[in-house]
């Protein structure tokens, strides 16, 4: 399910980018150390793959899967998670 | 209170032995606690209700709005224990206030609260990967615990497959595997809750080096907690590095020469190892993976098709919100109708019950006050009863099949833009039927200050109560003139709605930039799978709503019903009214009744203006005039307090017409004829009219409202500064209107 970020250097892009539907590796949680360990410990850490699953019908928040769970979060929020590029 | 069996019990238990070996230390005779934690839809509730049955007691900890709920339960030997079930909690590291209660808790921190003698941590078998995180950062602290594996049944299903040896093992704590609402499991549940189960001593955590070196040092420096493992004191020396400074429990610990120095550790960890912050997360999951390798056999992940479905309409672009909508009407339109013939019949049963004891008393003061004091102050507060039940029916339902999150998912954008959050919707949206309910139902915000400002502005919806003194105030003095497809009525009673829309939306971006400022800067919230809500479960809650509000806040409305009715029954008329009282019995005795009538109506209105209240009002007339009230309309204001809609029948009294719900056509008349004697102008204009209708839109003028404020925010200092900014906003809006209407030559 999982598999860690190669150390190549990849082109970054933020969560929120990423279509409804689209998957991809979680690099780095930035932004704010308080929020950046929350969405960590909501299972948001470098190397998970995560799903935008959809956005909510006014286009805020999206959903994402990540780890079996599925969770709401802001785009301000998902700008701040940095994820593989394909 | 310590039965036989519970004192063999502490006789055999370690920690009692240890405690102190004195019979009358408070440990020994305080029954052994076990805590029911885990994640938010663990499934802890349920559990709890199993466990406990219907003995459980909900509250409140002290000094924060965080439900306590503890029950008592029978274990196979006999034993009784008390049953704590705690808020859903994602981490150790507090992001709302029920997670703070839980550390706290946990941590021993708590005041008044005993560390649990034994944890039983709830975990979903379908999302074990999440809810091991907590699991193993509490398993770490040092506590007895046993892992309850919940919906065992839909794991099997979703063909995810434990193995419960290898589980127990890896976590070094025992694992049972239940299924909370099929009631499968619990038998070996209970009896592993008889064991005595040894304090857990598993590590998973490595700190960096440099991290576990200023924990040390910040450790030695604290003082001793004999509960807490080596990892659970290293834990809560983290706590405090994580900390901001808003943390009382936090800062209550920590000695002031070790508080300059967190800072510096920090600032010295900052440079030393940039991501000591996250590094716990990270950390935590590489164990966990590595928990679910040797643990958990899964075939590739199978999609929850059901869930998809469900989702794929109820979170679509169009139906998503529409279904909303039309969900909300119902729950809006039940509690508005369906309560109404409740609410009714405890209305009649209430002034029935007041006949009766009328006729035991003695005519006099103590059976005013037995009848117009606590019959009616009693009857005041339980008509709320059933619209709370009809909401939190809707409400829990909502809640539990997970719908909640699906709602607030739809309106947080919108209600992103006055600071707020999708779950403080639902809230406003029930304040149109009632603030009382919507106030109580704020309880699913887990933001402190979102949840504090969504309290504030509740108030300001349009009630069911305020729609009699719309419809008094529109019907005697708004023209019936059609304009367009609208009549001139039907858009005064639209305004009104919307002004209180309106105020709320700025009061509520007022206090986000200011007072209640920050705070929370996530808003990421979880996605739950749909479940099927227990009707019980439900039952329970509804229950327990409605009990812990006759309780908490039906003392302050009582209390406050009795005041005002002293205010507007004392002290007794007259000279004037014993003449009147004598003229009225003389016509009773010539059968003269509709004479009699007449003369009560005048004695009521007498009464009244030459009581407390009444000349309360007058003395307030120099304040409201302004506004274009005279001492009348300041009657009724201060009346109304009891509930807004006595409005309409102080208006009656004090014009000496007796029961204004007989005659609303000759209170209206009454009104639009009232003339001032000192003018000789007529005493109220339509101007005046919609004067007051804003005023009564924006005034906190429902003692009920102050009291489930307080209750619910445990403090008297929000319900005080929401009457003084709801009065202080009502007269402002209603001076302008007045005396700008008056300028533009409409009065």
């Amino acid at each position: 399910m999982k598999r860690r970020a190669p150390p190549a250097a990849r082109v970054l892009r933020a969560l929120d980018e990423l279509r409804p539907g689209e998957s991809s590796v979680i690099l780095s949680v930035d932004g704010d150390p308080q929020v950046a360990r929350r969405l960590m410990e909501l299972g948001l850490v470098p190397g998970t793959l995560v799903q935008v699953v959809r956005r909510a019908p006014l286009g805020d928040p999206v959903e994402l899967r990540v780890r079996r769970t599925h969770l709401s979060i802001r785009r301000s929020e998902a700008e701040l998670v940095y994820v593989e590029s394909h | 209170m310590s039965s036989p069996t519970e004192q063999t019990f502490a006789s055999v238990h370690p920690l009692h032995e240890t405690a102190s070996p004195s019979p009358k230390d408070p440990q020994e005779s305080r029954r052994f606690c076990i805590a029911i934690l885990g994640n938010p839809n663990a499934g802890k509730s349920t559990l709890f209700n199993k466990l406990t049955g219907l003995r459980q007691k909900v509250g409140n900890y002290p000094g924060v709005t965080v439900e306590k709920k503890t029950g008592t339960c029978e274990l196979p030997s006999g034993r009784k224990v008390e049953i704590l079930d705690l808020p859903g909690s994602y981490s150790l590291r507090p992001g709302s206030p029920d997670e703070v209660i839980v550390r706290d808790i946990l941590l021993g921190l708590q005041p008044g609260t005993a560390a649990p003698d034994l944890l039983v941590f709830v975990v979903d078998a379908t999302n074990l990967e999440r809810h091991l995180y907590l699991a193993l950062q509490i398993i770490e602290i040092g506590r007895p615990v046993i892992l309850a594996l919940n919906m065992i049944d839909l794991a099997d299903s979703h063909d995810i497959r434990i193995d419960q040896d290898a589980l127990e093992h890896a976590l070094g704590v025992p694992v049972v595997a239940i299924s909370a609402s099929k009631g499968t499991g619990l038998g070996n549940l209970r009896r592993l809750m008889d064991r005595d189960i040894a304090p857990s001593t598993a590590a998973f955590r490595r700190w960096p080096p440099q991290v576990l070196r200023v924990l040390r040092s910040i450790d030695s420096r604290l003082p001793e907690r004999e509960h807490l493992s080596e990892m659970g004191r290293l834990d809560l020396a983290m706590a405090l590095l994580l900390d901001d400074g808003e943390d009382d429990a936090l800062a209550r610990i920590v000695p002031p020469e070790l508080f300059d120095d967190l800072r510096i550790l920090r600032q010295r960890l900052d440079g030393a190892c940039p991501t000591w912050r996250t590094e716990e997360a990270v950390g935590l999951y590489e164990v966990i993976e590595g928990v679910m390798a040797r643990s958990v056999r899964s075939t590739e992940e199978k999609r929850d098709v059901a869930r998809e479905r469900i989702d794929r309409v109820l979170t679509h672009r169009i139906f998503g919100p529409v279904l909303f909508v039309l969900l909300m009407g119902v729950v809006f339109q039940s509690v508005f109708e369906w309560a109404a013939p409740a609410m009714n019949a405890i209305d009649s049963l209430v002034s029935g019950f007041g006949r009766i004891v009328e006729g035991l008393l003695p005519s006099g003061p103590f059976r005013s006050l037995v009848v117009d004091g606590i019959i009616a102050g009693v009857g005041a507060t339980i008509t709320f009863v059933p619209q709370i039940a009809v909401l939190f029916f809707f409400l829990t339902i909502m809640e539990d099949s997970g719908y909640m999150a699906r709602a607030a998912f739809i309106m947080d954008r919108l209600m992103a833009k006055v600071g707020l959050s999708g779950r403080s919707f639902i809230p406003l949206l029930s304040s149109f039927a009632c603030a009382i309910p919507g106030i109580m139902a704020t309880r699913t915000i887990d933001s402190r200050r979102d949840r504090l400002t969504t309290i504030m502005i509740a108030p300001f919806m349009s009630c069911s109560a305020r729609l009699p003194v719309y419809a008094l105030l529109i019907g005697a003095f708004i023209p019936d003139k059609r304009v367009g497809f609208l009549t001139l009525p039907g858009i005064t009673l639209i305004c009104m709605y919307f002004l209180g829309i309106l105020a709320a939306v700025f009061v509520a971006w007022t206090l986000k930039r200011t007072i209640l400022r920050g705070g929370r800067k996530l808003y990421v919230m979880e996605l739950p799978p749909y479940r099927m809500p227990s009707w019980r479960s439900v039952l329970s809650t509804v229950q327990s709503r409605c009990l812990l509000f006759l309780r908490k806040a039906g003392t302050v409305i009582l209390a406050v019903s009795i005041l005002l009715w002293f205010l507007a029954s004392y002290p007794r008329g007259g000279a004037e009214v014993r003449t009147l009282e004598t003229q009225a019995a003389r016509a009773q005795a010539a059968g003269q009744t509709e004479r009699a009538r007449e003369l009560e109506s005048k004695i009521a209105g007498e009464s009244l203006r030459n009581s407390f209240a009444g000349r309360a009002g007058r003395f307030l007339e120099p304040v409201i005039q302004p506004l274009g009230f005279d001492w009348k309309i300041g009657i009724a204001l201060i009346t109304s307090f009891a509930a807004r809609e006595v409005m309409v029948s102080t208006m009656a009294t004090v014009h000496n017409l007796g029961d204004a719900e007989e005659k609303p056509v000759s209170l209206r008349q009454t009104l639009r004829n009232d003339v001032n004697p000192k003018t000789g102008l007529p005493s109220y204009t339509p101007l005046i009219a919609v004067s007051l209708m804003v005023f009564f839109v924006l005034a906190c003028q429902c003692m009920s409202t102050v009291a489930v404020a307080k209750r619910e925010t445990n403090s008297w200092r929000w319900p005080i500064f929401m009457i003084v900014l709801m009065n202080g906003l009502a007269w402002g809006a209603s001076f302008v209107v007045y005396q700008g209407g008056k300028l533009l030559g409409l009065g």
